[in-house]
């Protein structure tokens, strides 16, 4: 029993001493830091999802290979970690500090007030202040195009669209999705569910067997991690096709992912990186789609085989109307109360 | 290695402003929920559904804060956290009904009213509580009236603090010195034998402990709401009544041990958090650092007990 007493005293100052240790050799390195052009990254969730939050991270790998900065990023888990993070990094004088997702506005527009030096940037917000934008991406028009494709290639006439839960960019994603389907064929069925939650691969995985049990031979998913599971779902299953969301997830199952609705985020967050680095930032909502070249729906080439050629040329024609301005079709409807 | 534990420990305890803004913030809800398990475990309750009360009582203290401050002014702020600590002995209450009742597992029952909540929080922040614009899943902030004060402009730190503080000594003095604390731990001690006195009237103590823990539970979620996020949010607890179970345990459910024990989780989740942020350690690392440091203490703590049982049986383990 001594032995033991001994053993964790012996140990207690073990740590201790280690910690003191390291405490020492961190201060140096720490203070001197080479860039002055900081930027960090709040994620909902893992940056390892080859969707939402991948490409966001992606995007902060940009911002430090093309702008030489210092980069951080952290998972957040609740509403109270973001307003911690969000001051921590304004302390730190971080140059740029982006929250992914529209959960973190509230937290970025009680915080930017107080550290005013730092542009505090929400993906998805919509809130503004002279150091605060929200960042919005044209998820509709994209989606519709998406629509198009799903509508032109079911031999089941049913397709089904699958979110992690009901935010509003991916609601109005799935609704300019369902019109694009009934567009090209207006019988078409479009079956719809939520995961309820961002993360869960089985779940993800359920969801889809059930669509499919229904006949739905396209899904268009649009759940981070849990999307995954959609993905294996159709793997699993004969004659199903899905679509991938966010990052270009063709790569990730290319026997099944027909197309992926792709956010160019690294694009997209070079350049706001640029106009904070340029100090020609304004705080606005910054909205950015396919004429920007940041939102685009993503053909898989190894599947070209299984779509009509009539079909792309049609396709082909309504994106370039939507380029012009003169294809009002896909977000009639969408944002109601904006 | 070393640059994570020391952001680790920077993250945690090792600034003022990291101890009061990160690691004493996570403590409140730690503090009240796992006063309120150590109660309920105390008297034989085995109460695993602080998250659930938890989130019962955010909701309560919303809709108080949102809708009740035209009427009751200045009255807010408490009222809120009275509704809160009031809902969260009513979700207790339903497990607490069923036990005595229907004779129902309460670790079955409290276990399930977590996903009853939780679900019950989606579909509010998607109806009656969503904010008024219906874009996103979350209640409006509520007013300024009805928020706990903060320590000063340079901290996190909210009033919550000291209403766990208090209600820590409070309980321990009552657990200790008072009769119905006996009766607590009469019961929890032996239930036969309290009942056979004839004095202790078994079912009514336990209910009672039972409501009282989720009162306390659901009061941590009303502090959190008032105090942290001023708003419900889907995933406002990162699981504090879950850790609650293990900050009761590892105080040795004595009301007193709750306080180092709070803080003990709480600086851990904190210095997790400053470990991704300043030392680039991935989040599920993170995570398992957490949690071995956690399995670490906890297994000490076992070692210590076993070797102090032993000495006092005079023979070896």
């Amino acid at each position: 029993m001594r032995a033991k007493q001994r053993f964790s005293t012996a140990f207690n100052i073990a740590i201790a001493l280690a910690l003191a240790a390291c405490s020492h050799g961190n201060s140096d390195s720490g203070r001197s830091s080479a860039s002055d052009f900081k930027v960090a990254l709040l994620t909902p969730g893992p940056v390892s999802d080859q969707s939402w939050n991948a490409g966001a991270y992606q995007g902060l790998l940009r911002i430090r290979d093309s702008l030489g900065a210092k980069i951080s990023n952290i998972e957040t888990k609740t509403p109270a970690d973001f307003e911690e993070s969000f001051r921590q990094y304004g302390a730190q004088h971080y140059s740029l500090v982006i929250g992914h997702g529209f959960e973190f506005q509230d937290a970025a527009k009680r915080v930017a007030p107080d550290y005013p030096k730092t542009v505090f940037v929400t993906t998805s917000g919509n809130t503004e202040g002279p150091n605060l934008a929200g960042l919005q991406f044209d998820f509709a028009n994209p989606s519709f195009l998406a629509g198009m494709l799903a509508g032109g290639v079911t031999h089941s006439g049913v397709v089904g669209v699958i979110g992690g839960t009901e935010l509003p960019p991916v609601r109005e994603s799935f609704a300019a999705f369902a019109r694009g389907a009934q567009f090209v064929n207006p019988k078409v069925r479009v079956l719809s569910s939520y995961i309820g939650n961002w993360d869960d691969v089985s779940a993800g995985r359920e969801q889809a067997l059930a669509q499919i049990a229904q006949n739905a031979d396209v899904i268009f998913q649009n759940a981070d991690a849990a999307g995954l599971g959609v993905i294996q779902a159709a793997r699993q299953s004969k004659n199903v096709l899905v679509f991938g969301s966010n990052s270009n997830q063709n790569d990730v199952a290319p026997d099944v992912v027909i197309a992926s609705v792709v956010i160019n985020l690294p694009h997209a967050f070079l350049l706001v990186a640029n106009e904070v680095k340029d100090s020609t930032f304004r705080g606005r909502v910054i909205s950015l789609g396919m004429r920007d070249d940041v939102v685009q729906l993503v053909l898989n080439p190894k599947l070209a085989s299984r779509i009509p050629a009539p079909l792309v040329t049609r396709i082909d024609s309504v994106r370039t109307a939507m380029l012009h301005g003169s294809f009002p079709g896909a977000d009639s409807a969408a944002s109601p109360a904006r | 290695m070393m640059s994570a534990l020391y952001a680790l420990w920077a993250g945690s305890f090792g600034s003022w402003y990291a101890f009061t803004s990160g690691t004493l913030v996570r403590a409140v809800p730690l503090m009240l929920t796992g006063l309120g398990v150590a109660v309920a475990f105390r008297a034989g309750v085995f109460n695993i559904g602080a998250e659930g009360q938890l989130l019962a009582g955010a909701v309560a203290a919303t809709a108080v804060g949102l809708h009740g401050s035209g009427m009751l002014g200045p009255a807010t702020l408490p009222v809120a956290l009275v509704a809160g600590a009031l809902a969260g002995a009513a979700w207790a209450g339903i497990a607490a009904v069923l036990r005595v009742r229907f004779g129902v597992l309460e670790v079955i029952s409290t276990l399930m009213l977590n996903f009853v909540a939780a679900d019950l929080v989606s579909y509010l922040v998607r109806g009656p509580l969503q904010e008024p614009l219906h874009i996103y899943p979350q209640s409006s902030s509520i007013p300024a009236i009805a928020r706990l004060p903060q320590f000063g402009p340079a901290t996190r730190l909210h009033w919550g603090i000291v209403i766990a503080v208090v209600l820590v000594f409070v309980v321990a003095w009552e657990l200790a010195h008072t009769a119905a604390g006996f009766r607590v731990r009469a019961v929890g001690a032996n239930p036969s034998a309290a009942w056979a006195t004839g004095r202790v009237p078994v079912s009514r103590v336990t209910t009672r402990a039972f409501l009282f823990s989720g009162l306390l539970a659901g009061l941590a979620g009303a502090i959190e709401v008032t105090g942290v996020t001023y708003a419900l949010y889907e995933n406002l607890s990162p699981g504090y009544g879950f850790t609650a179970i293990a900050v009761a345990i590892l105080a040795g459910l004595q009301p007193l041990g709750v306080l180092p024990s709070a803080l003990v989780f709480a600086g851990l989740e904190s210095g997790a958090t400053a470990m991704q942020r300043d030392a680039g350690v991935p989040a599920a690392w993170a995570s398992v650092v957490e949690a071995g440091l956690i399995l670490a203490v906890v297994g000490v703590i076992a070692l210590r007990a076993r070797a102090r049982s032993a000495a006092a049986n005079g023979g070896p383990p």
